[in-house]
């Protein structure tokens, strides 16, 4: 602590464009040199998993999509997982094909909105620009899909709420041309841009048995040569029947991690892909449940977990034989890498790589203070 | 200390997008067209509505009243009571639509309201036929 006495205290957030959020890092600064650093949330708060236990299964449906704004469908999936297996729901090949299909369209979303926030980070202010307009042609696909562009409250207990409209595989079929085309522009501008690789490689370094002890999750963990993905390793909805690739690197730097993004975006077209083509003509997209108030959960408890765009994301959930949630827990990869991490990460690092390196974590704030 | 030179031009590849045609739109001269099923403002067939009130209860948002309408309405409905959403309180979930018996109540494209008055926000959903 004799360290900071010759230090000055700044805030980092939560107005500060660089933030993933509504949260602030409070910094100690010895020049440009961080010699400590605090994270602080409590700006979001909304209590989503108090919530939860207020309503009744069909109403938390709704609340669950808010926990991450950039990312909502993952946890839509958890939450009517978790309902499916603690009532037995089944549901049809199409209903899993058709999630399978959203999830991996809201990974390649999140990776655009993410790269526009890592390149903004360091100033490059081109490809905000360009991947902002890219994820918005993904939006226009989610509002014919699911009605709604952010938030989709599409993946509902017992399936989906909406059948795929007509042409609507064709749109996706093109949209994956045009991305693979755009991520080669990407690795021009962006992920081959000597400012980029000056600025972020061997910077923000995880090593591989930190990260396993402290349970860090996503591309925080592959980018330190740790192959694990829950799609793999719990393979849930159609995941055991797809082809894809996990890819790592070794280096653990912010570098690495933005190239395991973006090969994770190609995986997803290749994933997109052969879903178009598996995609089943006819059957049943909800099964049929229970009138709201007569949708009970029995008294028992289950966990399950997805990979989100930015690690796993999981939930615990417990009833009691009523019709109102016992208990929800959310696990999502934002705590640990916000707080255990990036506290860590932050000393005697610059000033200026604050932004880059609270990006290359995926934090999203409203899922710390879910 | 060797010079990147890859790294140093292939950003520059991106002056070729100057000769592009722009992605946006003028708004408001060109709108851009919304999708069909769309969750916009609700529009209610009042003619087969029945006042059940389910739109009510499954609400959690407590954003929908039962009021009586100023028009004519279905005869059968049994609580002579229609739906008036609250828009500073909905979130667009529609699940009012889904639990709705005669299916009457639905969600339009329409999606856009401004008024200085916020009691405007307090919507009458529109009669289906008015509007096809």
């Amino acid at each position: 602590m004799s360290d900071l006495k010759n230090t000055i205290k700044i805030f980092h957030g939560p107005q500060h464009p660089g933030i993933t959020g509504n949260m602030s890092v409070e910094l100690d600064l010895l020049g440009e040199t961080i010699k400590r650093a605090q994270t602080h949330v409590g700006y979001l708060h909304r209590g989503f998993e108090k919530l939860v236990e207020r309503r009744t299964v069909v109403q938390a449906f709704t609340i669950v999509c808010r926990i991450c704004v950039p990312e909502p469908d993952p946890n839509e999936e958890n939450f009517a997982r978790a309902v499916e297996n603690l009532t037995g729901l089944e549901i049809s090949e199409k209903a899993k094909y058709i999630r399978t299909m959203i999830l991996e369209m809201q990974r390649l979303a999140t990776q655009f909105l993410w790269m526009g926030g890592q390149a903004g980070s360091i100033g490059l202010g081109l490809i905000p620009q360009w991947s902002v307009c890219d994820r918005d042609y993904m939006l226009d696909l989610f509002e014919e899909l699911t009605g709604g562009r952010v938030y989709h409250m599409y993946a509902f207990p017992g399936g989906v709420r909406r059948d795929i409209p007509d042409g609507f595989l064709d749109k996706l079929s093109d949209l994956m041309n045009y991305y693979e085309k755009r991520i080669t522009v990407y690795n021009n501008t962006f992920f081959d841009n000597t400012i980029f690789k000056s600025r972020a490689i061997g910077v923000g370094v995880v090593n591989a048995d930190e990260a396993l002890k402290n349970g860090y999750v996503g591309q925080t963990l592959r980018a330190c040569g740790i192959k694990r993905d829950v799609r793999r390793d719990m393979p849930y909805l159609k995941y055991d029947q797809l082809e894809f690739d996990i890819p790592t690197r070794t280096e653990g730097d912010v570098y690495a991690r933005a190239l395991v993004r973006r090969d994770e975006m190609l995986q997803s077209i290749r994933i997109l892909r052969q879903i178009i083509k598996q995609m089943p003509k006819d059957g049943e997209i909800l099964q049929k449940i229970p009138k709201h108030r007569k949708f009970k959960l029995p008294a028992d408890d289950t966990y399950v977990q997805t990979e989100s765009a930015r690690g796993a994301m999981s939930y615990y959930m417990a009833g009691d034989g009523s019709e109102k949630i016992r208990r929800m827990q959310v696990r999502g990869p934002s705590l640990v890498h916000a707080y255990t991490l990036l506290e860590k990460l932050l000393v005697d690092s610059q000033l200026a790589d604050v932004a880059m390196t609270m990006n290359s974590l995926g934090i999203c704030p409203p899922e710390i203070e879910r | 200390m060797a010079i990147d030179v890859k790294g140093v031009l292939s950003p520059l590849s991106a002056i070729g997008t100057l000769f592009e045609h722009p992605r946006t739109i003028t708004y408001p001269e060109v709108k851009k067209e919304i999708p069909r099923g769309y969750r916009g403002f609700h529009i209610n067939d009042l003619e087969s509505c029945i006042g059940c009130a389910n739109c009510q209860e499954v609400c959690m948002n407590e954003a929908i009243d039962m009021v009586h309408p100023d028009r004519e309405y279905n005869p059968k409905n049994g609580s002579g009571c229609v739906p008036r959403i609250d828009y500073g309180r909905c979130c667009w979930c529609s699940l009012c639509t889904d639990v709705c018996p005669p299916s009457s109540l639905k969600l339009n494209n329409e999606c856009i309201h401004a008024d200085r008055d916020s009691n405007n926000f307090l919507y009458m959903p529109k009669n289906r036929k008015d509007i096809s």
